[in-house]
């Protein structure tokens, strides 16, 4: 068991056990994960949640974590801070619901498919002119961007409505059948949320993945490796901003309503939030703080006059006390617990 | 010509105050590297604080400015204490997420303080408004520059003069070096948040007579100070002035004239083209610390 045996010995040694066996990415059985996810999600949520307002809850989770999910690909994987995924939310929310205005209720997927793709390219553009800024300053122009947004939207009245308030949006439409109830339109929504997170474990396979952590951990020292820093980040922002879309889109149909009130700044803080607390090293920390934040103000009843300052105040424990979120905490907890079983088999032994 | 004029003066005045908002911002980000995105927050502060004072206290508005620049400099080093002093050894996109959460905290204490409705501040040239060629311009016009003037002039004196200005420098351009030279990292955080705060509340309580007081208005002040900042290349303050008074000029004129209607949005767009064009910002005298 010591590296002062001769040298023979110690690959052998290596390949027996003194290294842990870390699982390597294909065996950590992440398809499966998700599979149980959505079966569980699909078994137990519609039996538990049953009032309206619940199910409306359980599916503006689905709708969050998508978003959520995106600005992991942002801002966890690629490590830029982007301050525009509301805005790519409330932009697929008017692409939406645009589309089905003009073409009809029944094209409710070309919708969703025109704001992942219209999201997508003007993200590709974003990155692209804004591909040489440094964190601080991709940060601040991308929250220009925002703003701007939030100035232009209520101008451009035929796309938005009047003053950006785009009302009476139709609800989802698969083949003829329209989903009205919660429960409806949670079935699609778990299987839209099931169809991300197959995304966000292929990416997690991927080679791109690799990429953006050495781009986002030292650039200079990535690029001299052959790794196409920008490419990797624009892409990763395209991709991400186009899960805000899909979410906006999703809101959109789910509520009947888009506006610029909705997606301002405390929603920003809301996804920020999402991420930090759920853990923005995996793509289950969203999910899971999409679902904290849904539930807070359902919980805390009593301070929803207070409802930003525990937000802030929640991030600011977070970003203090918890680096890797809940998921960090799951995971030393079993690093503990596992260390702790280890010792005590071996004490037996 | 009349309206040229009182653009102009809005523009000036408007510039002095994004001078003292961006420049208390760049002070903070030279001392300890982070941005302040309560900044826009502490304006806000700033200007409610003095509406309490007067309001409660019935103290004349002078001596309520007072007060909340005294009260905005504990303010900022209770920010620093909680939001910055944890997480210092931490990257800095953290520490400036820390400071995005005291900023939405602050936000919401002013709304179940103050409510969200809109209130004025009072101000000691109140109804006094000038008339050149034809041209009405507020007073309160003509006392932002002066104060802005006297005020930044004495904060390049501190910057270039005193020992505190020259830790800020040292700290800016080179952390470890600075405080292996003993530079007391603490000590310097407090006072650099703490006047970076007092900075905002002087803006705070010159720009909240001209306009309403609600509980957002600091933050759009600071996303313009952004754009000023980025202007002056986030380096020396003296180009960041000369960025303010451009974001001041080009919101009024380019807003009065051509655009009405988009004038907010101008800043952004500007800022934004300033980053894709040159993402270091216009003016780089010396490799700063973006």
């Amino acid at each position: 068991m010591t590296t002062a045996q001769t040298s023979p010995e110690v690959p052998k040694l290596l390949a027996d056990r003194s290294l842990p066996k870390l699982p390597g990415v294909y065996r950590q059985h992440q398809i499966i994960g998700v599979a149980i996810f959505a079966v569980a999600a699909c078994l137990i949520l519609p039996r538990v949640v049953t009032s309206l307002s619940d199910q409306s809850l359980m599916n503006q989770w689905t709708a969050y974590s998508i978003a959520a999910i995106g600005f992991y690909w942002i801002f966890g994987l690629a490590g830029r801070f982007a301050f525009c995924q509301t805005f790519m939310m409330l932009l697929g929310g008017y692409i939406s619901a645009w589309v089905t205005r003009e073409l009809g209720p029944q094209w409710f997927l070309l919708g969703l498919v025109a704001a992942i793709a219209a999201t997508a390219v003007f993200a590709a553009l974003i990155g692209l002119a804004t591909a040489r800024t440094g964190e601080f300053y991709f940060a601040i122009a991308t929250l220009a961007v925002t703003e701007v947004g939030l100035i232009v939207f209520p101008k451009l009245t035929s796309l938005t409505g009047a003053d950006g308030q785009t009302i009476g949006i139709s609800p989802p439409q698969i083949g003829g059948t329209v989903l009205l109830t919660g429960e409806d339109v949670f079935w699609l929504f778990i299987g839209l949320l099931t169809l991300v997170l197959v995304v966000a474990v292929l990416l997690e396979r991927s080679p791109l993945r690799r990429d953006a952590i050495a781009a986002r951990d030292n650039g200079p020292v990535a690029r001299t490796a052959g790794v196409p820093v920008v490419k990797t980040q624009i892409t990763l922002f395209a991709l991400g901003s186009a899960a805000g879309g899909l979410s906006g889109a999703m809101i959109g149909h789910l509520t009947g309503t888009i506006s610029t009130d909705s997606f301002g700044l405390s929603l920003s803080i809301g996804i920020f939030l999402m991420l930090l607390l759920g853990g923005s090293d995996s793509y289950w920390g969203p999910v899971l703080g999409a679902a904290f934040y849904v539930v807070i103000p359902q919980v805390l009843t009593s301070l929803q006059a207070y409802e930003t300052i525990v937000y802030g105040g929640l991030l600011l424990v977070v970003v203090i006390l918890l680096p890797h979120g809940l998921i960090g905490v799951g995971r030393s907890v079993m690093v503990t617990g596992r260390h702790l079983w280890q010792r005590r088999t071996a004490a037996s032994s | 010509m009349s309206t040229l004029i009182s653009l102009l003066a809005s523009g000036i005045s408007l510039g002095g105050v994004l001078a003292l908002v961006s420049v208390g911002f760049l002070l903070l980000y030279k001392a300890t590297g982070v941005l302040n995105f309560a900044h826009g927050d502490l304006v806000t502060l700033g200007a409610y604080v003095a509406i309490w004072v007067i309001a409660e206290w019935g103290l004349p508005s002078v001596a309520a400015y007072a007060l909340a620049l005294i009260a905005l400099f504990l303010v900022g080093v209770i920010v620093e204490r909680i939001a910055y002093a944890p997480l210092r050894k931490r990257p800095p996109l953290v520490a400036v997420i820390a400071t995005l959460a005291a900023a939405i905290m602050i936000e919401g204490l002013i709304a179940v303080w103050q409510g969200a409705n809109p209130k004025s501040l009072a101000s000691p040239v109140q109804n006094v408004i000038f008339t050149i060629d034809g041209a009405r311009i507020p007073a309160q016009e003509v006392l932002i520059v002066v104060a802005a003037v006297v005020v930044l002039a004495a904060v390049l004196f501190v910057f270039e003069k005193t020992s505190f200005g020259r830790q800020v420098r040292a700290m800016a351009a080179d952390p470890e070096m600075a405080q292996l030279n003993g530079v007391a990292m603490r000590t310097l955080s407090m006072l650099a948040f703490g006047l970076s705060a007092a900075l905002a509340c002087l803006a705070g309580v010159l720009i909240a007579p001209l306009n309403e007081v609600t509980p957002t208005f600091g933050f759009t002040l600071m996303i313009s100070g952004f754009a000023a900042a980025v202007l002056g290349g986030f380096g020396s303050i003296g180009g960041v002035i000369l960025g303010s008074i451009v974001v001041g000029l080009v919101q009024n004129l380019l807003g009065g004239y051509v655009l009405q209607g988009y004038a907010e949005a101008l800043p952004f767009i500007l800022m934004f083209l300033v980053l894709v064009v040159r993402p270091e910002g216009l003016l780089v005298l010396k490799s700063s610390r973006l």
